[in-house]
């Protein structure tokens, strides 16, 4: 490696020794990974990952033992790795690397940093501090076979938001609730409406607590019934009519009712309503354990049945035991709760059958309503290894030479496919912005201060118009002055927290403005920026086109280019490599998805929506 | 918080507002208890159309958007919950342009949406029946579902 032609130096392994890396997550990658950095021997490495080590994690996280399950994935990982390499520093954080502790310039003490997450959110975050710290990071996922690692450098190379990421396959409330035609769909209905209605938390019934006066009282009444009438059913769990009342009211009562919108179902089936009594007789004969342990076979309507009911007596059984010791009664979708599973399952088929659509099985609907998508050891050990081929070369300085590489085995030509680098895209909305940091005296900055002292002076905006927002919203614009005079901790503004400057007039990129508290009071200014002092600041103008809304029709700005299509955009760029073809790059999906857990995960990304965690976003009605 | 795409938007979208917006209606992200307009919550009104049944109403929206706006949809709901074939009983509108698998695109402005809500008022989808009172009376009594939308833009005057 010494004799490295582009290398005139110290090889790249000695310099390892010296470096210290941060590595954010200790699943999957990260178990493969943290070997190969001892065993490399770079001098220290930071570990953060707030997990703790489960049974599903073992066949292929192999730092891990059966007596470790519970305990904290970065420590156990630590202690397991330590072992390979006496000779090197490791220091593990069982802790959220979105802590405010983990601040810039803590960011900025690494050499490298290199991500080995499993979800979208924290692969943001992780992207945001590197560029804010201005420290190298190398990016790496996978999803079953397939794998990609990439290098991101301030200004050099693009970053993880460059491209529009993916976002888990949502449906729409008309579909879930009245018009399902996939197996699916009466899964997500099963899943995130009848089981949080029964038993999850419903939603509350704060849309109608306003004002019923004498003239809308009757309507109000009549759509609140119908609202309430599962909320009724609900509290009546545990008495003998409970499956009974349950069952007739989704397949019979709704689906009557959503027969009687005729135009409906001008241009589809209209669902055939069911009866519990007349399904019950033909029932009454079959095996209810023999039934419930074939989880392969696709049950039929009758054995459904069984299923739901006993599915549903044994969650109010929970419910009822957990009302009468005084705890929460509320069971949530757990795909590994078999009850929950069970009645899902049943509830998805029954409502199937009625609508014409396909059965599933229960195993088919367990990897359906969980989101699993398998994990593979050595799709991470391989994945792993790249990330320290790539940190070589960011040792060395040679961003030229960084790829971007694709695991992916159906590829025709080679397993591995690799790319250039890409250039940091101008538009991205996190690495196109300008970065700063500031320090503040947080005992008496006001948001004028900061206004005054720091946006109109310190970065030149003087009369421009701005808005100031938080990562929560807007603080500060032409229209919305009230907060000028709070202090910027009355507004919840923290240190080690951001604040973005938006140009009104869209000729300036944003400003990122990363907050710092001062170690010393600021008596005069107490927002000072931390810039170079000899050079004025100039904030960059936006790339050529005015962004996105023209407020009128607008159906080809910029905006629209890069988002309509968020699976294609997920891959970067077009590859220019000759092996590569569209196949390649199809597979080559996205970092977004996962790395870890046989299981994922879509559950864990980041969602406003959806009472089950995000994957689906269904309403509540 | 959504990612930094979907407040860069939503910042544009407040910024497109403030600056230009049909007469009448009115859109604001809530402000939180310190004082922050939260971008992903917005109190809004449509009033109901000139020369319509619905003229000199008017009705309170809040529009939700998800962290991964503008690839997805933002929810609105009317508050309280509105009479109308294509509002679901607990406020929330079924619309097109809403759904991500139909006219859903992320170009569309909450401009556009809430001049979209304001057009569905006086034409229901039928193909699309939200709730069964609402749709059924529309069907079949044309008379009275007219008279009873009267009635509520009674009690909706806009100020």
């Amino acid at each position: 490696m010494s004799s490295d032609p582009e290398f005139d130096g110290v090889s790249p392994l000695t310099e390892a020794k010296s470096s210290r890396v941060l590595m954010v997550g200790a699943g999957g990658i990260g178990c493969e990974l943290l070997k190969n950095l001892v065993l490399t021997g770079f001098g220290e490495t930071h570990i953060v990952d707030l997990d703790t080590i489960d049974l599903s994690n073992l066949n292929r996280q192999f730092l891990f033992r059966q007596e470790h399950i519970k305990k904290s994935k970065a420590l156990v990982a630590a202690e397991a790795a330590q072992k390979f390499n006496p000779n090197v520093k490791i220091v593990p954080y069982h802790a959220n690397i979105k802590d405010p502790r983990f601040n810039v310039e803590w960011f900025s003490s690494f050499r490298i940093v290199f991500n080995a997450l499993d979800n979208l959110e924290a692969r943001r975050h992780v992207n945001k501090m590197c560029l804010a710290a201005d420290v190298p990071l190398i990016e790496s996922g996978t999803t079953g076979f397939n794998g990609q690692v990439q290098v991101i450098k301030k200004g050099v190379t693009a970053c993880y938001d460059c491209t529009p990421k993916d976002t888990p396959k949502s449906f729409p409330v008309c579909t879930i609730r009245s018009t399902p035609s996939q197996p699916i769909h009466c899964i997500v209905w099963g899943k995130s409406y009848l089981l949080n209605e029964i038993f999850g938390t419903s939603e509350d019934e704060s849309a109608f607590d306003h004002s019923i006066d004498a003239d809308n009282a009757k309507e109000i009444e009549e759509l609140k019934r119908e609202s309430e009438a599962l909320r009724k059913i609900r509290e009546s769990v545990g008495t003998p009519e409970f499956n009974e009342a349950l069952f007739q009211k989704v397949f019979h009562t709704d689906i009557v009712r959503l027969r009687s919108m005729e135009d409906m179902w001008k241009s589809r089936k209209p669902p055939e309503p069911l009866d519990y009594k007349a399904l019950m007789e033909k029932a009454s004969t079959l095996d209810k354990e023999a039934v419930i342990q074939d989880q392969q076979k696709i049950w039929t309507l009758e054995e459904n049945l069984i299923v739901f009911n006993d599915g549903l007596d044994r969650l109010s059984k929970r419910v009822l035991e957990s009302k009468a010791a005084g705890q929460d009664a509320v069971i949530t979708f757990d795909k590994d709760d078999e009850d929950t599973l069970d009645f899902v399952a049943a509830s998805a088929n029954i409502r199937s059958t009625l609508f014409g659509i396909d059965r599933k099985s229960k195993f088919d609907t367990k990897q359906m309503a969980g989101n699993i998508i398998p994990a593979i050891a050595t799709t991470n050990a391989i994945a792993a290894g790249l990330c320290v081929l790539e940190a070589f070369k960011v040792i060395k300085g040679q961003y030229s030479q960084a790829k971007e590489v694709f695991l992916t085995p159906f590829a025709p030509a080679r397993l591995l496919g690799t790319d250039k680098s890409r250039e940091p895209n101008p538009d991205c909305p996190v690495c196109g912005s300008f970065q700063v940091r500031a320090r503040v005296d947080f005992s008496k900055a006001t948001l004028n201060d900061f206004v005054e002292d720091f946006i109109k002076e310190e970065l030149g905006y003087g009369e421009k118009e701005f808005a100031i927002s938080t990562e929560v919203g807007i603080i500060y614009d032409p229209d919305e002055t009230d907060n000028l005079e709070k202090k910027l901790s009355e507004l919840s503004i923290k240190p080690d927290s951001f604040l973005t400057v938006t140009d009104e007039d869209n000729e300036l990129v944003n400003v990122i403005v990363s907050l710092s508290e001062s170690k010393e009071p600021l008596e005069e200014k107490p927002v000072r920026g931390i810039l170079p002092s000899d050079t004025e600041v100039k904030i960059p103008t936006q790339p050529k086109k005015p962004l996105p809304l023209t407020n009128g029709a607008g159906s080809d700005g910029p905006l629209v280019v890069s988002l309509t299509k968020p699976t294609e955009a997920v891959t970067p760029a077009k590859r220019s490599h000759p092996g590569s073809d569209e196949g390649v790059a199809k597979k080559a999906k996205t970092t977004a998805a996962d790395d870890d857990d046989d299981v994922v995960i879509v559950d864990d990304v980041p969602s406003g929506a959806g009472g089950d965690g995000g994957a689906i976003v269904i309403d509540d009605d | 918080m959504g990612s930094t795409l979907c407040q860069n938007r939503l910042i544009e979208e407040r910024k497109q507002w403030r600056k230009d917006h049909p007469f009448g209606f009115w859109a604001k992200p809530q402000k939180n208890a310190q004082g922050v307009l939260d971008m992903k919550i917005w109190e809004c009104a449509i009033p109901g159309k000139k020369d319509t049944i619905w003229e000199g109403g008017q009705f309170k929206l809040q529009i939700t958007f998800p962290d991964e706006y503008p690839t997805k949809p933002p929810k609105c709901k009317f508050v309280p919950p509105l009479f109308h074939p294509n509002v679901y009983p607990s406020g929330t509108v079924c619309l097109s342009i809403l759904n991500e698998e139909e006219a859903w695109k992320p170009a569309i402005t909450l401009k556009q949406i809430l001049l979209g809500v304001q057009d569905l008022l006086n034409d229901p989808n039928p193909e699309s029946p939200a709730q069964a009172e609402a749709y059924n009376l529309f069907k079949k009594d044309r008379a009275e579902y007219e008279r009873r939308i009267k009635r509520i833009v009674r009690e909706n005057a806009a100020p």
